[in-house]
């Protein structure tokens, strides 16, 4: 346990297939009609699929990729709240997730009752929470009482700092980042990096999905490119950022596209 | 089935705060709040009474006549406080899992947790009533037996809670993926309502010549008959069900939970697809 080096999340062939009407409740004439028909191929499309690769202790990896290209999708596979259609992925520790920060919070509650509540929902002991409850409170900047007004009062902002203040104060081995580190104002941005240094300080192991360059650059030695539903390339950061970067000036259609490209994952990599 | 049912007895930490959560934010700590809580039954009996007990005279129909102890008032509220425990569990059920969404699609635990924790925490509700008919078991001179506290009560209990679970991990499910179940919830609420005994005595339609042979065997296939009967045999022991409303029943709530449990299993993957 502890050492440098050990593998502690493990994907094999990792896949997954979204359907093309995800996100979409049907009414119940379209399921009996679409079932009648069958699902056509088309309607199918795989974000990630053929992914393999194994991260080691206290690495810290970047996920790169145009958008859609399946980046959230692979971290929440990681973080075991989505399941894949094929191949594997493991993971040995516990998982602390900054994907969705405000994940858990009771608007009715007050900032003080909910963090309890999510400190425990994360697994932490009524001990831990008493014991770090200011150091929380002072991250997330709740002053003037408000840690005792209902969390639905709060700014987003603040629901957002305070997420993040909870996660960070977490002991689990592995922090999996989606794209948070672009919260708050400069003086809590520099707050997060801080927070984010030190746990990297201590040999945790991170995963980061983010657009930017400085951020990925700052934290990430080694980089996974997703590219048309596949592991293009596992490499470092440098050298991965170099072929998005070449991508993207190869491949005119991408500029100024945002939302386009998630049909186009057929090809397993 | 048995590993994941180990599965969320580890993780009982967690479905007993969501059930504190969920209590706190509905009587927030105050006196006030349950009174609140318990208007609603209070004011549905009230006019329950006034329409049947009154105006169409439903004693005569009260199990074990209509001078039994407690009377019809009894016979109403002690159907009305587990109808309401059913009622929301069926109402709530559509959202167990789509109102923790953020949750699911962030931390990492057996999804089962939430149906359950949904059940759990209307059965404390369900509980909390309990003060409320005991005032009017004292009121109106109720009484039980050793036969309906012990053996009537828990089992009644115990298969509404087998039924509430199938039905909330089915519902849950399936309203990830199909948008019409909340109405459908809805319509259902209503039918079953009337069509249980819940403030009808069932002696109205079983023993009566009335309805046509068919009628009567659907009225008796519909396992919340047994259910509310025995609820109303801890106090009304002539209302205690027969053997085959009994294994109707029994055999209802099993089948609702197998059915509910795997849909629940066989669409967990496309539900946090869609969540």
């Amino acid at each position: 346990m502890g050492e440098t080096g050990q593998t502690v999340i493990e994907a094999e062939g990792l896949g997954i297939r979204f359907s093309a009407n995800r996100g979409r409740r049907r009414s119940l004439r379209e399921v009996l009609v679409g079932a009648r028909r069958g699902p056509g191929p088309r309607s199918a499309f795989w974000p990630v699929r053929g992914a393999s690769f194994r991260i080691r202790r206290g690495e810290c990896v970047g996920i790169v990729g145009r958008n859609g290209t399946g980046k959230s999708t692979l971290l929440k596979l990681i973080a075991g709240v989505l399941i894949p259609d094929e191949g594997s992925v493991e993971v040995h520790g516990r998982v602390a997730p900054l994907l969705e920060l405000r994940a858990g919070f009771n608007g009715r509650l007050t900032g003080r009752e909910n963090i309890h509540l999510v400190g425990s929902l994360h697994g932490m002991g009524p001990g831990d929470i008493q014991a770090r409850f200011d150091e929380i409170v002072d991250f997330a900047d709740l002053r003037g009482g408000s840690v005792d007004t209902p969390v639905r009062h709060y700014s987003s902002g603040m629901k957002v700092r305070l997420g993040f203040a909870l996660v960070t104060r977490l002991d689990h081995p592995i922090l999996l980042v989606d794209e948070v580190l672009a919260v708050g104002d400069e003086e809590f941005r520099a707050k997060c990096y801080a927070a984010i240094d030190g746990m990297l300080a201590q040999g945790r192991t991170m995963v980061l999905v983010s657009h930017s360059e400085a951020d990925l650059r700052r934290f990430c030695s080694r980089g996974l490119y997703l590219k048309d539903g596949g592991l293009a390339l596992d490499d470092g950061i440098d050298a991965v950022l170099g072929a998005y970067q070449a991508d993207r000036c190869a491949d005119p259609a991408e500029h100024g596209d945002a939302e386009k490209g998630t049909g186009g994952g057929d090809r397993a990599a | 089935m048995a590993s994941r049912a180990l599965a969320v007895w580890r993780n009982r930490r967690v479905v007993g705060l969501l059930v504190r959560r969920d209590l706190k934010v509905r009587y927030q700590n105050s006196i006030l709040g349950y009174a609140w809580s318990m208007l609603e039954p209070l004011a549905m009996a009230g006019v329950y009474f006034f329409v049947f007990g009154l105006v169409f005279d439903t004693d005569r129909g009260v199990p074990g006549g209509g001078d039994a102890p407690g009377g019809y008032p009894l016979f109403l509220i002690s159907g009305l406080l587990p109808w309401l425990w059913f009622a929301q569990s069926l109402g709530q059920a559509p959202a167990a899992l789509i109102s923790h969404s953020k949750l699911i699609t962030t931390m990492r635990m057996p999804r089962e947790i939430f149906p359950v924790q949904a059940v759990a925490a209307k059965f404390v509700d369900y509980l909390l009533t309990w003060p409320v008919l005991l005032v009017f078991v004292l009121a109106l001179g109720g009484r039980t037996s050793a036969e309906g506290l012990l053996v009537w009560l828990p089992l009644a209990i115990a298969v509404q809670l087998v039924l509430s679970l199938g039905m909330t991990l089915l519902l849950a499910t399936v309203n990830v993926l199909v948008r019409d179940v909340e109405r459908f919830v809805r319509i259902l609420n209503r039918v079953l309502f009337y069509g249980s005994a819940i403030i009808i005595p069932s002696a109205l339609v079983l023993e009566s010549d009335r309805f046509p042979a068919w009628f009567v065997a659907l009225f008796q296939f519909n396992p919340l008959l047994g259910i509310f009967k025995m609820h109303h045999a801890v106090w009304y022991p002539a209302d205690a069900p027969g053997p085959l409303v009994l294994s109707t029943s029994i055999g209802g709530a099993v089948l609702v939970l197998a059915v509910g449990y795997a849909t629940f299993r066989r669409l967990e993957t496309s539900v946090l697809k869609e969540l």
